[in-house]
């Protein structure tokens, strides 16, 4: 079982026109693609825009999808194009770009800084959950800790942690699910601790 | 199925671990169970956070925005096929009309010998030709509608019971019924409007009873004999 099996279900489900399976997509892979764009885009405003043309163009192109790739790499590509295209764009348009930088709308200037990820709110907001994460993670019982980090980081399959680790198949599942739980908590702890902006995060 | 083993089987599905069947059900479960769904959305952020993946980046709800995005990019291309449908029906009914009207200016120019050269020839042949064979196959003054019943039946009518008479009594069965074939494709106040003009015209022309055809059927042949 490949590592898109899912992924290939749900845009089978999308290719049949059922387009709530293609949230389920966007919501799994926003933080890659957003991430990969602004490799292209250092502004993250900009990079989300970019990472949202790209998910809109890469549903109308759905229906030509035939599998011959895994999803990710396919979406990737189009992600590409596209942070390459907006630079371009961007290129032969500075002037409106720097009107736009510096046309004293508050109102723009604010969506913008709430889109913005690298405010100050959204830079405390970023590091209070990846600190809640890492902890969770510490606190595992170190055969979880690997498994999920296998997964994770390492983005091995099942298959091969539990070659990994010398154990079933069942058991990689086990450990990565109770793993995933025990981080779950602590996350919706900190959602419900006051901080409702986090809650928006879901 | 407890709901422990559902979100384990969320966590391999997650990870494109889950038989693609198994896949399909869940998704579907997704679809109609908001705690999953958020689930699946932290499964996403707690990978992000350990990767150093831009994790802030759903605060401005991104994935709410693409969605909306994608159902306002796909509302107004559903839009102009609705327009088109309206705009093919009134064209198909203007069309019909048009052929309609003019069939029935063509029709009453000829029974009131108005017409253009050409018009009045051709309907006066349509309308004296059979006529006369009529009188020739029953060698005596047949009526002109049993003799024309005889030389061209009509196809079925779907407005005019048979026993109608006359060439350009067949003419406007013939055009009745294409209005009605075609009626799916006009508005009930123009099929009126058209069938309105056909009744005028049937007026206008003074052929509207076979009676009316049959004390006319003298004169014709003394105009059919001394156009010889």
């Amino acid at each position: 079982m490949g590592p898109d099996a899912s992924d290939l279900s749900l845009v089978q489900r999308v290719q049949r026109g059922e387009r709530s399976a293609y949230d389920l997509l966007v919501l799994k892979y926003q933080h890659k693609v957003v991430k990969l764009v602004m490799r292209y885009l250092r502004d993250p405003a900009d990079a989300e825009d970019v990472a949202q043309e790209a998910f809109i163009k890469a549903y109308r192109a759905l229906p030509q999808f035939r599998g011959d790739s895994a999803f990710y790499t396919w979406l990737y590509r189009i992600a590409i194009n596209t942070a390459k295209n907006a630079l371009a764009a961007r290129d032969r348009n500075p002037v409106s770009y720097e009107l736009d930088m510096h046309n004293g709308d508050d109102s723009t200037d604010m969506v913008s800084r709430l889109k913005d990820p690298e405010t100050p709110e959204g830079l405390a907001l970023t590091e209070e959950i990846r600190n809640t994460v890492n902890f969770a993670i510490d606190a595992l019982p170190e055969d979880l800790r690997t498994a999920i980090v296998l997964r994770e980081l390492e983005g091995l399959s099942y298959e091969e942690i539990a070659l990994s680790m010398d154990c079933p198949v069942g058991t990689v599942r086990s450990r990565i699910f109770r793993a995933r739980e025990a981080i779950d908590r602590r996350l919706r702890e900190v959602f419900d601790g006051g901080l409702g902006r986090a809650e928006e995060l879901v | 199925m407890n709901e422990n083993e559902v979100e384990s089987q969320l966590s391999a599905m997650f990870d494109g671990e889950l038989p693609a069947a198994e896949c399909e059900l869940l998704s579907r479960r997704i679809d109609r169970d908001e705690n999953l769904r958020s689930r699946w959305s932290r499964y996403a952020l707690m990978g992000a956070a350990m990767r150093s993946e831009p994790v802030a980046t759903a605060r401005s709800g991104f994935a709410l925005r693409v969605s909306a995005a994608l159902a306002a990019d796909l509302a107004p291309k559903r839009a102009p096929r609705g327009r088109s449908l309206v705009w093919n029906t009134a064209l198909a009914a203007t069309l019909v009309a048009a052929v309609a009207g003019l069939s029935v200016s063509m029709l009453r120019d000829a029974a009131l010998g108005t017409g253009t050269q050409n018009g009045v020839g051709a309907l006066a042949g349509v309308a004296v030709a059979p006529a006369r064979a009529a009188a020739v196959l029953t060698n005596e003054p047949a009526p002109a509608a049993v003799a024309l019943e005889v030389l061209n039946p009509a196809p079925p009518s779907y407005v005019t019971p048979a026993g109608s008479a006359g060439a350009a009594t067949i003419l406007r069965t013939q055009l009745a019924d294409y209005i009605v074939a075609h009626s799916a494709y006009s508005t009930p106040l123009l099929r009126r409007n058209v069938l309105s003009e056909l009744i005028t015209s049937e007026d206008a022309m003074g052929i509207v009873s076979p009676h009316t055809i049959a004390a006319g059927s003298d004169a014709t042949r003394s105009t059919s004999g001394s156009s010889r």
